[in-house]
């Protein structure tokens, strides 16, 4: 704060307080503090003054109290990923002030640059584009856990980034309810020339809402399988002594728990319930008829 | 720890005078200073100085000890204190706030806007979430160890390594460290969330890290290129209709062609076989690997374990 007070004498309190997020008794108390602060054998008004004049606040500062502190590890990390992030969501743009503020931090810290990469699936730009006008479309859409596809037509939130994904929350009008789309798994999009109006900007769902209704699987997977916990969430997950893991999860699609099942490999097995305990062994007959029959 | 206010008080006195000092100052010199505010009774003086220190050093603030003979002298250099000069302008500071608020980092999305708060305070509104992606706990320290080009010793999948962390990259989700193994002698990328809180970083200056260096360099696209092996063209055929966003999975160099049935065949140059196996199973039973024999049998002989004995 005393940086930016240095350099901005004259503003009200008000002013101050909303910049740095805090209340104005906080900020009181805070100008109370820099007030005591001296270094001997000198009396703090040698450092630092300041004059209130109703709302105003004049400060003066000794140079050394106004430059800015030097980041924490944390703090360096948090603001460069943060915006080496943000630039690499596509659509940003790769000149403007987020990147030159980004070079000049990277110099002041002395690091290489922190690169981030997130996967850009082929219709993630037409669904950003869809949510920020306010167009339905009409999307093909692959359901990875009931293996279908399907057509329907959605009014698009603003796509984000979790668990390694993209995502749109999107209005569907096939079921009339709000879904959560994987942008990778739409295969197609085809403009409709009808219009939504675009949701006001908030905070998007949950990514992952696992229904009351859906299964609970437990696994015993071995320690090669630690993806597994480590990608999805968990309900329990608990470490055996061979080094595996006891994982619950809730499954609502067979094809979604055959999948994983197989990239697990021989040694995980469904403990229960006892109807899924064959769903992988059965899985891997299927697929292993199709390679004899070639 | 103690925070009222006379404390406080009393650490950004010594904080200033540390680093109001050339030759540093003797334990014995602060605590006797009285406007410094330490209690009269020498013990209990010392005692309340070594807290005040270690907390400064929990703040990061890089309080330094020279010791000359029998005594130490305590300062805190202003160059490694202060930010050098970033001078950024009110459009760069606005950027940087919809950065923080836009991209979510767990327990790191605090320190991002401390961070500003530090540079020159919270300019403009901030933006709407786009991205979700949490640091993880090694993240911090594997960034300062890099930073100041020191070695860090770690436990990484049952083994101890010693790496020289030259950068940090977050692909898909994850955060990597890339540097360079010194145990192996070679470039190698650990997973940061792998990486447990044993972490030790050795002495600054160790290593020098080349100008064109790029951590995402070292991170292969597609999880079957992972491994050192000689690359092996694989011929896979995927159904027709489930075949949609092919390219962007298997990367723009991948041949595909279509078969008179629909069916696509696409071959891609395989490194390893269990990251093969994780794509095509990926598929079930809508993809067959086709070529060459030891690609098919490292699928066949893992659904034939899952299948069991009895087929």
């Amino acid at each position: 704060m005393v940086p930016w007070l240095a350099s901005h004498s004259g503003s009200t309190k008000t002013e101050i307080a909303a910049r740095f997020g805090i209340t104005l008794e906080q900020l009181e108390r805070d100008l109370g503090l820099i007030m005591m602060v001296g270094v001997p054998p000198y009396s703090p008004g040698d450092y630092i003054n300041i004059d209130y004049e109703g709302d105003f606040v004049d400060v003066w500062f000794a140079p050394y109290f106004t430059r800015p502190l030097r980041l924490t590890a944390a703090e360096g990390l948090a603001l460069l990923a943060a915006g080496r992030a943000l630039l690499a969501v596509p659509g940003s743009d790769e000149n403007g002030p987020l990147a030159t503020a980004l070079d000049k931090l990277e110099a002041a810290l002395g690091v290489s640059e922190v690169v981030v990469d997130f996967a850009a699936p082929e219709h993630l730009r037409d669904v950003q584009r869809a949510a920020a006008d306010g167009e339905r479309i009409e999307i093909d859409y692959w359901s990875a856990g009931r293996d279908a596809l399907t057509t329907r037509r959605i009014d698009p939130g603003p796509p984000f980034f979790a668990l390694g994904e993209w995502y749109t929350d999107a209005h569907d009008h096939h079921s009339g309810e709000s879904r959560m789309f994987r942008v990778d798994r739409i295969r197609a999009v085809r403009a409709t020339a009808e219009r939504f109006e675009p949701a006001p900007a908030g905070a998007p769902g949950a990514v992952y809402n696992p229904r009351p209704d859906d299964r609970r699987v437990t696994l015993d997977l071995p320690a090669s399988a630690s993806w597994i916990a480590e990608s999805f969430p968990a309900e329990s997950v608990e470490e055996r002594p061979d080094g595996g893991q006891r994982v619950t999860l809730a499954v609502s699609e067979n094809a979604w728990l055959e999948r994983l099942l197989l990239r697990a490999g021989p040694e995980a097995r469904v403990v229960a319930p006892d109807e899924s305990v064959e769903i992988g062994p059965a899985a891997a007959r299927r697929l292993l008829a199709r390679y004899r029959s070639a | 720890m103690d925070d009222t206010p006379d404390r406080r008080e009393r650490l950004l006195n010594l904080l200033a005078a540390l680093l109001e000092t050339k030759r540093g100052l003797t334990r014995d010199e602060i605590v006797t200073n009285v406007s410094l505010g330490y209690p009269p009774v020498p013990e209990s003086a010392r005692k309340a100085f070594e807290r005040d220190k270690a907390s400064l050093r929990a703040m990061e603030v890089p309080v330094r000890e020279d010791v000359q003979g029998n005594e130490s002298r305590y300062r805190v250099d202003p160059k490694e204190y202060y930010l050098p000069d970033l001078d950024l302008s009110d459009g760069e500071l606005e950027a940087l706030h919809v950065a923080v608020t836009a991209i979510g980092l767990g327990t790191g999305s605090g320190e991002g806007a401390g961070a500003l708060m530090k540079l020159g305070g919270l300019e403009g509104t901030g933006g709407m979430p786009v991205a979700e992606l949490p640091l993880v706990d090694s993240l911090a320290p594997l960034f300062d160890a890099s930073r100041h080009r020191a070695v860090v010793e770690f436990q990484y999948r049952g083994r101890g390594r010693r790496v020289e962390p030259w950068g940090l990259t977050s692909k898909f989700g994850r955060w990597y460290v890339v540097g360079r193994d010194l145990g192996a002698g070679e470039m190698r990328v650990f997973r940061a969330d792998r990486i447990g809180d044993d972490l030790v970083a050795t002495e600054p200056g160790a290593f020098t890290v080349p100008v064109d260096f790029r951590a995402d360099a070292y991170l292969a696209d597609q999880p079957w290129e992972y491994g050192s092996g000689r690359a092996v063209p694989v011929r896979i055929r995927i159904d027709a209709g489930h075949e949609a966003d092919l390219a962007s999975q298997v990367g723009p160099d991948a041949p595909i062609e279509r078969a008179d049935d629909g069916s696509v065949i696409v071959q891609l140059s395989v490194v390893n076989y269990h990251g093969l196996r994780s794509f095509v199973l990926g598929y079930l039973d809508h993809a067959e690997v086709l070529s060459p024999p030891e690609a098919r049998t490292a699928v066949t002989d893992w659904l034939q374990a899952i299948a069991g004995a009895e087929s």
